[in-house]
């Protein structure tokens, strides 16, 4: 494989990547701020739904009391955050990072609480979604392939070459 | 921007995809198949909630169904609670939770409190102790027989001794009679199963039919672990939570809806 082709399948392997992570934070924060009923979208059904999800959250019996309704709150907003802005590919290496550990946060988390025995909801895409071995499998594969794009995003920069795939080098004309 | 987006990656692809190995790609889109599959393979909560929430929360028990509840129907809050009187789950969410809630929402009519029994088959007596509720409930006496069960569940939860508990509870006239409706339950008490199978209720026990009721209900929501609490706010039904939260988010999540 030569450098160029290396390079080549490193870019589109970072274009696949973030656009899939991008998706995936999006489509979190979308599960987690959208109406949990059949009423439609407004400032109080995104506080309902955000007070709702911070049942979920404390269901993990992990953060103290005080620090439950904070995270609550300020996560569904930072995934769609976080996913905007894989989306763009806009400093690259710093949102895969970010990602990654952001999943192995929530990666981390879940297998604690699977083996504490909690029968709990996941809250990973909104309510209802049953914590189990699925889920942590689940997890693993994105924590990996956040990494993955992490340490291409780094390898390409580290070759002196632009991460983002808005600044791509023109290929080489046979003459 | 998306344009700009998916433009640049047809660009990308069309020039590019002749120079990458086949090899990487072969082995990039196996994975990304391989994590499609187990993203699959969790049930999506929307189709959770679609096909389960037809789960009847009418507000009016079917005709075998021992209503046992906290509150007035007419509360603009119903918190509809699948519990099994030996978890220990749910004697921290009645402790922790229930208790204050019923003190302080239920009391100033907020929140109208149903309890439903999910007897789970590994704990050897609430089978029993879910008899005793509903019997209890049958005369009037549910919600002192309720916290008893909860208050002293890890003393009969050892023993199996729950008669003592219900008769400091309501005192001996009251025990007596709750004691007749029991007597005719000679067969196992009928509990829940892993595999979803309907419980066998004893023809012969006036309560059991009651506690089939409630399984039967809970295998829609569908309940998988005990305490699991579904949440209706003016007649709409939010999905199903499961597990121990703390009285001060449950509450906070109250106020949101009350806001409205």
């Amino acid at each position: 494989m030569t450098r160029e082709s290396k390079s080549s399948a490193a870019r589109i392997f970072l274009l696949i990547g973030r656009l899939i992570l991008a998706g995936i934070f999006l489509f979190a924060a979308y599960a987690k701020l959208k109406p949990q009923t059949t009423v439609p979208w407004s400032a109080s059904s995104v506080k309902i739904s955000l007070s709702m999800f911070a049942l979920q959250v404390d269901s993990y019996q992990l953060l103290p009391v005080k620090l439950v309704s904070p995270v609550a709150h300020l996560l569904p907003p930072g995934e769609l955050f976080l996913g905007l802005w894989l989306l763009t590919g806009i400093a690259l290496r710093f949102s895969s990072l970010a990602a990654s550990l952001l999943i192995g946060g929530f990666f981390s988390v879940v297998v604690r609480t699977y083996a504490m025995g909690l029968e709990i909801n996941c809250g990973c895409f909104g309510p209802g979604e049953r914590l189990g071995v699925g889920t942590i499998v689940r997890d693993a594969s994105l924590l990996a392939l956040a990494l993955a794009v992490t340490i291409v995003a780094f390898w390409i920069r580290s070759r002196g070459e632009p991460s983002s795939s808005s600044a791509l080098p023109a290929p080489q004309r046979a003459d | 921007m998306l344009r700009a987006i998916l433009a640049k990656f047809q660009e990308e692809v069309v020039r590019r995809v002749p120079q990458a190995s086949t090899r990487f790609f072969a082995i990039f889109f196996a994975g990304l198949a391989a994590l499609l599959l187990a993203l699959a393979w969790q049930p999506g909560a929307a189709a959770q909630i679609h096909s389960r929430s037809h789960a009847s929360f009418s507000g009016h028990p079917p005709s075998t169904s021992i209503l046992k509840a906290y509150g007035t129907p007419s509360a603009p809050i119903r918190l509809d609670v699948f519990s099994d009187y030996q978890c220990p789950s749910c004697g921290n969410f009645f402790e922790n939770t229930m208790r204050p809630m019923i003190n302080e929402y239920v009391a100033q009519g907020k929140v109208y409190i149903v309890h439903h029994d999910f007897p789970l088959q590994m704990h050897p007596y609430s089978g029993a102790a879910a008899r005793w509720a509903n019997a209890a409930a049958k005369i009037g006496e549910f919600q002192q027989v309720d916290a008893a069960l909860f208050d002293n569940q890890a003393a009969w939860g050892a023993t199996g001794d729950i008669a003592k508990y219900v008769l400091a509870a309501i005192g001996p006239a009251d025990f007596k009679r709750v004691e007749a409706i029991l007597k005719p339950c000679t067969s196992p008490p009928p509990t829940s199963h892993a595999d979803g199978s309907m419980p066998q209720a004893d023809p012969a026990c006036p309560v059991d039919a009651s506690i089939v009721q409630d399984v039967a209900l809970g295998y829609q929501i569908p309940v998988r672990a005990t305490p699991t609490y579904v949440i209706s706010y003016k007649g709409q039904k939010f999905p199903p939570g499961s597990g121990a939260v703390s009285w001060d988010i449950m509450r906070q999540f109250f106020d949101s809806l009350l806001s409205q």
